[in-house]
């Protein structure tokens, strides 16, 4: 039965770092090209943050199955295909422009601090220990998300097209974050950690006041993108083709 | 070439409870609330943080130890009268270094801040002196502490000392594999 849920929890975690992680490549795509330089260290900053979130959920899942925790974060980022990732579309999209981005991470960002509420009264103690401390940084993240939300949303006319245009793109893309995640089920029931559909409520309520506040609005009229995580597109490929060449090329290399 | 960048602002950070502040530099933000925020992203990694300060650049008023030496501007300046507000002090003790946090002084106008900080706090040798008004700075909020600042002692940061580019180019130069 232990051991049951412990794979159930390494799948789940695994797939948490694969959100990270993808999260973190995509923000630190803008590393030199962010509109203005305290910006761009700022972005730098949040996406250093969701890279050590990840590292901490794969180390968690290495301990689970006995794997060397020093070296299955760097396996799981640079020797797994595209079809063995299990992150969800929202995190894949190409960066967009400067609301995308910063819009995606917002929503993405009030998510994880429900969750990590959730997780910090795991029954699995490194878990609920872990998620204390991602906690503290992922508030930060919300406010910086919130603060420019804001001033973009009431900004010009051109920053609040831009805000709701990537709203309207990323609106049906919310829905694939309310699924369960792999190994959720067992995992749930146990205490270990929260239902994920059991946020949407919780998120839906926050976000459409915030967005209401920032004079956005979602759409009404749009298909829901309801993939499941085990399906990826050709834009987690080509971001993997780029983040993996250098360890694929010398696995042994050194840095 | 007009500035085509936001406004400035000045940002002090203090290190632990207790401790005075310190000048740290400036960010660019669209408002003074951005720059609290950028003034975190900007300056805490290295090496920590318990509060940070910002200022509007145009609010600090400024002396000089030179500026100050012969007296003029000092006898110069009058008490009009008025509303007094508080001002923070800064002061800079050092060639090397940056301006640290001296005390607070109440005033009804910059100038005469300056001169109620020099006669407070002019016991120290202080090559530059800044007042700024209380009221206009922001400051975190201690409730916000942990979200702010905490990360700053829980990563690993590497020092640049830990990348050995500058010693390996000297080698290679020293081969001759490179030329200048």
């Amino acid at each position: 039965m232990q051991k049951k849920l412990n794979s159930a929890l390494a799948e789940y975690l695994i797939a948490l770092g694969d959100d990270e992680l993808i999260l973190s490549h995509r923000d630190s795509e803008w590393c030199g090209h962010a509109p203005i330089l305290e910006e761009d260290i700022a972005f730098a900053n949040l996406a250093v943050d969701e890279l050590g979130h990840a590292r901490t959920w794969y180390e968690l899942a290495a301990a689970l199955l006995d794997e060397e925790p020093a070296r299955f974060p760097d396996h799981l980022a640079y020797f797994r295909d595209a079809s063995e990732w299990r992150c969800v579309q929202w995190v894949t999209l190409p960066r967009g422009d400067w609301a995308f981005t910063l819009l995606r991470r917002y929503l993405f960002d009030a998510l994880e601090v429900l969750r990590l509420e959730g997780l910090k009264s795991s029954a699995h103690a490194p878990l609920a220990e872990a998620a204390a401390k991602i906690l503290n940084e992922e508030r930060y993240h919300l406010r910086h998300g919130k603060a420019w939300l804001l001033r973009l949303g009431l900004g010009t006319e051109e920053s609040h097209r831009r805000m709701q245009a990537a709203l309207d793109e990323l609106w049906p893309y919310a829905a694939q974050l309310f699924l369960p995640l792999p190994g959720e089920a067992a995992l749930a029931g146990a205490g270990v950690v929260p239902e994920t559909g059991g946020l949407e409520a919780a998120w839906r309520e926050q976000v459409e006041a915030e967005l209401k506040a920032a004079n956005l609005t979602p759409p009404d009229d749009f298909i829901p993108v309801l993939r499941p995580r085990s399906q990826q597109t050709e834009h987690l490929m080509d971001l993997l083709a780029e983040m993996q060449m250098v360890a694929r090329a010398n696995p042994e290399a050194r840095w | 070439m007009p500035d085509t960048q936001w406004p400035r602002f000045m940002v002090f950070q203090q290190m632990a409870p207790g401790e005075p502040l310190v000048h740290n530099g400036t960010v660019h933000a669209p408002d003074i609330e951005m720059a609290l925020l950028n003034g975190r992203d900007v300056f805490v990694r290295r090496p920590r943080a318990h509060a940070m300060w910002v200022t509007p650049v145009e609010c600090i008023f400024a002396k000089t130890a030179q500026e100050l030496a012969d007296g003029t501007w000092l006898a110069g300046v009058q008490d009009a009268g008025g509303a007094e507000e508080k001002y923070h002090v800064f002061g800079k003790l050092h060639h090397l270094g940056q301006l640290d946090q001296l005390g607070m002084v109440e005033a009804a106008s910059a100038p005469m801040a300056m001169k109620r900080a020099i006669e407070g706090f002019g016991g120290k040798p202080v090559l530059v002196w800044w007042v700024f008004p209380a009221a206009r700075t922001l400051y975190s909020d201690e409730a916000e502490a942990e979200s702010l600042f905490q990360f700053s002692e829980s990563h690993d940061f590497k020092n640049q000392a830990f990348y050995p580019v500058i010693t390996m180019m000297r080698q290679m130069r020293a081969k001759g594999k490179l030329e200048d």
